[in-house]
């Protein structure tokens, strides 16, 4: 178990690494210097561009600014965010939290509405519900996420307007609310935008876990249950949950990049205040540092997401803890 | 999901020397659902190759730009006009073809890249195929979206066939896996050296055995990969970085709306249903797919 | 004796108590402004900084010596009021002017402001370590000096209508104690850049990066406390959730309501709009230079017959009620009518497209192989027309214009780009033809930057589509030297005339600001190139408070403690 849990380690470690290698080529192959908007403005002093050439080393060889980069970012430095005019690290730092927060809950909620649409689907196979939840997980599954979120935004915000428009808590009142009233400002602005990941998530996985309960239903175990005289239900409770257990871990890991693209468009249709808004932002004007810090991020976040799915599965399945 | 999936009854077998597109069509058109999927999307891909037949209007025509815009459905424009008072419908049909071509297209790009990648890496082996095999894992790692609009953005002249290309690079990764297992496969398999010692060449392996087997995955993939272009070339196009002016796509459409959902809910509603269909559909008809050639295994 | 003092004491306090709450002018204080923002500010340095937002920030944070007139006359200190500066002389040969610093005027950490902070601000604001856009626009001022500590001197090279103007409207003053002791390159990323310490009448509270700028009143300020209690900015980058939330009540401002929004609005009847007189205008520029080689000129637009052709090809009256519907009116030219200088009867070039396309023919562009493009020795009449992705109301704009053009025998190709790399290409001249907007200056003058041979040759300069007359120039200096009102507006008249008739651009639209609020609030005057220059006058009556008017008022975080309240 420790030697898997090292080697993974060292396999995501080697990913980042050539994560941060394909940003580092992405700065340079675009067409433009990322640092022209600071070193083409002609009211910027000679003085402070080269104060900017020698901190990122812009006049050294492409091989140098390399290890440079890389060592900055073994630091944790992860350059200069010119449109918010403070280290990138500080802006995703503020950022970050509130996309996790926002991605740990749709991913909980959705895997909880999934699995629960998948078992009931299960238990009444072939009949009319069987058949309806099919389609609707088909149509929201094969749905744009912004679109749904566009929708959203204007139904339950503005048409019925119960929950408040986008941002992460009330800009005047928050700071003065006591602790209490603090949460349910937080709990109301996180609904929608969480409600809406969930739903378009939780489509994919009610399918996946239907099929992967209807693939293990069939097996042995199950049909001598059945002539054991268990229920259809403790069937389902007992047995083969249990064991499509395991195909959610691994989806669990899987989902972790849809996650983070579906939470992109999210943020941005309700200005919620995390890490793809600052990127989509970042994006229009240019800020390569940010742009690039964004997707370290969040290949990191990703690499950790199916590294922990990765170990939740060994562990779970007795099969390869014992070895 | 209803029909293919739905029971456990054993498959008639392939019959012999059917090929796996032959079993594919035969499977489809068993199931009710992947039947109706199969004439929808017929119909679709039908309106977008006649499209400067079918469509009233001509897509980019401006004929009032004051008194004709911002339209709501009427039974001149069925679907509308949008701000430029083009015509909705015509746009929309004419956005069948532009998004179904590029789904088409990219998905094309990136089937070669995956089954190229794959190759290589399976038939190569060794080192060079576990550094393949990491550098794939990154580039798995790094959400499509994001991906892409690092690079778009870069680009400022973007024209249709860059987008495709684009497109196209970003999502060969998951089918150059299946390959690479395929080709893996292949090399150990024992056949495989029963022949090459009985002197078959290299070629007529792969012409006999591989490609055969790489059908099945492929089909599923593009099938797949289309509803997925699809989608990601619509939010390009959301976001301001997808297919330009006057042309329509679907994407693009709703983009043209998008700031006014609520007053102008036809430019979001009508290409938004239209991508929800085809999508829909090439999901049933990808799923059936794969599942019928799982079943064969 | 003592029963009387005590009594007197008890007077005093009461009334103190009383009228704790009652500003100068005796109606109540308090309530919470929240404006609608698109955006964060870029840098909260008057010196440095680029973005609407942080100009607004800065503009209620820090004060000028004295503040320019609704009526934006410029021309000597007619119509300015005080700000820091109570009192001003002009020297005997007027190249001096020395003001006198309001004693009471203090920084919100209590230091007095002293006039060396004057001659501080404007010695950074002139060194080009600094790299300020400031400093190209007050290059008349020699020196400030300083004969005492409430008196600062001005001192110009040369006698011009805009001096007073110059020394008081582009530059804020900064405080020197806070700001010394940190080099001119390391201003951006420092401390007080994050949280500003000024002398106006709100006091930064905290920014919240995409989220929040908060300020509160400054109750004890030199000049009065504000009547508001707080201002707040609730950024939202998606336009969407922006106008939703101010349709929702969330938000009391919003700044630009685009022509749907005003429908909508009527339909609340808690909310109103105010249109008034702004200083932006749109165009489609073209670049005179050949982008490949800027010796050369351009091979379409180097001709000015052709740019006329264009221009008489452009229904600019139906462009604009498209796009704006009744929120802008068709530009007269590089200027607005907000301007006193500006004659509301200019001469245009008139849409007539049959004589349009009769100019191309003669020009030599016939379509030879019937595909609706026409050629000229073989090279199509076909150009690229860069646009901000940004701007709605631009790309909509640049979409019909294509359309246009198609009809009279051109072939546009829109291209939308970021904001930033559309700047970029605009500097280096990379580009056929953009569709651009000025926000200018109160001073008329700024056409040169924008119009001038100044602005075309200088690689700071924003003339990115080199148009070149020295008639034009020689009338725009002409108009800004002189003293008289009508012999301004009459130069000002013949270089407006001349530059429409050489058509550089295609104008396009004036935009007239629209906005909405909610009708609690009490409006003062809306100044055209800044509609929150009296934000401090603005107020709500006790009986139309809301819950959030009443919220208790943060005062100033000092840094320490904000930095724990960063994480939202």
């Amino acid at each position: 178990m420790i030697r898997y849990l090292g080697a993974r380690l060292v396999q995501a470690a080697v990913i980042v690494a050539i994560v941060a290698t394909i940003s580092f080529a992405l700065i340079h192959i675009a067409p433009g210097d990322p640092f022209s908007a600071v070193m083409d403005n002609p009211n910027v002093s000679e003085r402070v561009r080269a104060t900017l050439r020698a901190q990122y080393g812009l006049d050294r060889p492409l091989p140098e600014q390399f290890v440079r980069y890389v060592g900055q970012l073994a630091r944790g430095d992860l350059g200069w965010s010119f449109s918010h005019d403070r280290p990138v690290s500080e802006v995703l730092a503020t950022a970050v939290p509130n996309t996790l927060l926002l991605m740990v809950i749709a991913l909980a909620g959705s895997f909880a509405l999934g699995i629960l649409i998948a078992l009931i689907q299960v238990a009444r196979r072939g009949s009319a519900v069987d058949h309806a939840l099919s389609g609707i997980s088909l149509f929201f599954y094969s749905m744009p996420d912004f679109w749904l979120g566009i929708l959203a935004l204007l139904t339950f915000t503005y048409w019925l307007p119960i929950f408040p428009v986008g941002g992460a808590v009330d800009p005047v009142m928050h700071e003065y609310m006591g602790l209490g009233g603090r949460i349910v400002d937080r709990l109301r602005h996180l609904a929608l935008p969480a409600l809406t990941l969930i739903v378009l998530a939780s489509a994919g996985v009610a399918r996946y876990q239907r099929a992967a309960l209807l693939d293990v239903l069939p097996a042995d175990y199950i049909r001598t249950a059945r002539l054991k005289g268990l229920t259809e239900r403790e069937i389902l409770r007992r047995h083969a949950l249990r064991n499509a257990l395991l195909p959610i871990i691994s989806l669990l890991g899987l989902s972790f990049p849809a996650l983070l693209t579906g939470a992109f468009f999210i943020e941005k249709i309700f200005a919620w205040p995390g890490m793809g808004l600052a990127v989509v932002n970042a994006i229009g004007t240019r800020d390569y540092p940010l742009v690039v810090g964004g997707v370290i991020i969040g290949s990191i976040m990703v690499t950790l997401g199916s590294l922990l799915a990765d170990l939740l599965y060994a562990w779970a399945d007795p099969r390869l803890r014992a070895h | 999901m209803p029909g293919p999936t739905q029971d456990s009854a054993p498959i008639n077998p392939p019959r012999p020397r059917e090929t796996p597109l032959a079993l594919g069509v035969r499977w489809l058109l068993r199931w009710r659902t992947s039947r109706a999927a199969l004439v929808v999307l017929g119909i679709i891909v039908l309106t977008g190759l006649l499209a400067p037949l079918i469509a009233p209007y001509d897509p980019s025509a401006q004929p009032d730009i004051v008194a004709a815009k911002d339209l709501p459905p009427s039974l001149a424009h069925p679907f509308g006009t949008d701000p430029y008072s083009r015509d909705v419908l015509s746009r929309v049909i004419y956005g069948a073809r532009l998004s179904l071509m590029i789904g088409v297209l990219a998905t094309i790009v990136s089937l070669t890249l995956g089954v190229a990648y794959g190759s290589i890496a399976g038939y190569a082996g060794g080192v060079v195929d576990t550094i393949m095999m990491r550098v794939l894992d990154a580039l798995l790692s790094i959400p499509r979206l994001l991906l892409l609009i690092g690079i778009l953005v870069a680009w400022p002249r973007l024209s249709v066939g860059a987008l495709v290309l684009f497109l196209g690079f970003t999502g060969w990764f998951g089918l150059s896996r299946i390959v690479r297992g395929q080709v893996l496969a292949l090399k150990h398999a024992e056949f495989v050296t029963a022949a090459r010692a009985l002197g078959a060449s290299r070629r007529r392996i792969l012409l006999r055995h591989l490609l055969p087997n790489l059908v099945s995955p492929i089909v599923v993939a593009a099938t797949l990969g289309i509803a997925h272009v699809i989608v990601l070339e619509a939010g390009l196009s959301y976001l301001g970085i997808g297919v330009p002016q006057p042309q329509a796509s679907w994407g693009n459409i709703i983009q043209d709306g998008a700031d006014q959902v609520a007053t102008l809910w036809w430019m979001s509603l009508f290409p938004g249903l239209f991508m929800v269909l085809t999508v829909m559909t090439l999901n049933i008809l990808g799923e059936a797919l794969r599942d019928a050639y799982e079943r064969r295994s | 004796m003592a029963a009387l003092k005590r009594a007197r004491l008890l007077c005093l306090l009461i009334s103190v108590a009383c009228t704790g709450t009652e500003s100068p002018s005796g109606k109540a204080t308090g309530g919470t402004l929240v404006i609608s923002t698109g955006g964060d500010p870029d840098i909260l340095i008057p010196a440095l900084l680029s973005s609407v937002q942080a100009g607004q920030i800065t503009d209620l944070i820090y004060d000028r010596l004295a503040m320019i007139g609704d009526s934006l006359s410029i021309v000597n200190d007619a119509g300015f009021t005080p700000q820091l500066a109570d009192r001003w002389t002009w020297g005997a040969d007027s190249l001096s002017i020395a003001f006198h610093i309001n004693p009471r005027a203090k920084w919100h950490d209590g230091k007095p402001v002293r006039s060396s902070d004057v001659r501080f601000t404007f010695q950074s604001t002139t060194d080009s370590t600094l790299g300020s856009g400031t400093r190209p626009l007050v290059t008349n001022i020699d020196s400030v000096t300083t004969p005492d500590s409430a008196t600062a001197v001005f001192w110009f090279h040369a006698r011009s209508p805009q001096q007073f103007y110059d020394a008081t409207f582009q530059m804020p003053i900064m405080p020197e104690h806070v700001w010394r002791g940190i080099a001119l390159s390391a201003w951006r990323g420092s401390e007080p850049a994050k949280h500003p310490i000024g002398s106006g009448q709100y006091r930064f509270v905290r920014w919240v990066p995409l989220a929040v700028v908060e300020l509160a009143a400054d109750t004890g300020n030199y000049r009065g406390s504000p009547k508001l209690s707080r201002v707040i900015w609730n950024i939202a980058p998606d336009f969407n959730a922006a106008i939703t939330r101010f349709l929702a009540g969330e938000t009391d401002f919003f700044e630009q309501l685009r022509p749907e929004n005003v429908a909508e609005v009527a339909k609340h009847p808690e909310l109103r709009t105010k249109q008034y007189r702004g200083l932006s205008y749109a165009f489609a520029q073209f670049n005179l230079r050949d982008p490949a080689n800027v010796a050369r000129p351009h091979p379409i637009f180097g001709n000015r017959e052709l740019r006329r052709a264009l221009t008489m090809a452009t229904d600019r009256t139906t462009l604009v009620r498209s796009v704006y519907d009744s929120l802008a009116l068709p530009a007269l030219g590089p200027t607005v009518r907000a301007y006193p200088t500006t004659d509301p009867n200019l001469a245009q070039i008139p849409f007539d497209l049959p004589r349009a396309r009769q100019i191309l023919d003669s020009l030599g562009w016939r379509d030879a192989n019937g595909d609706g493009i026409r050629e000229r020795n073989g090279r199509p009449l076909q150009f690229s027309l860069a646009v901000t992705g940004t701007s709605r109301a631009r790309v909509r704009l640049a979409v019909l214009l294509q359309e246009q053009l198609r009809q009279a025998g051109a072939k546009v190709d829109v291209e939308q780009l970021g904001f930033p790399v559309l700047i970029e290409r605009l500097r280096k001249r990379a580009f056929d033809a953009t569709i651009g907007q000025w926000n200018t200056q109160p001073s008329p003058g700024s056409v040169r930057g924008s119009w001038g041979t100044g602005g075309s040759r200088s690689t700071s300069g924003t003339n990115y589509g080199a148009y070149e007359s020295p008639v034009f120039d020689a009338n725009v200096d002409s108009a800004l030297a002189s003293f008289d009102q009508s012999a301004r507006r009459a130069y000002f008249t013949k270089a407006y005339e001349t530059i429409i008739q050489d058509a550089p651009a295609i104008w396009l639209a004036e935009i007239l600001p629209t906005v909405g609020y909610h009708s609690r609030l009490q409006l003062a005057p809306l100044r055209s190139d800044a509609y929150w220059a009296h934000i401090a006058d603005w107020w709500i009556p006790a009986d139309k408070r809301i819950p959030r008017d009443n919220a208790p008022t943060a005062t100033s975080v000092a840094p320490s403690e904000s930095a724990g309240k960063k994480a939202p």
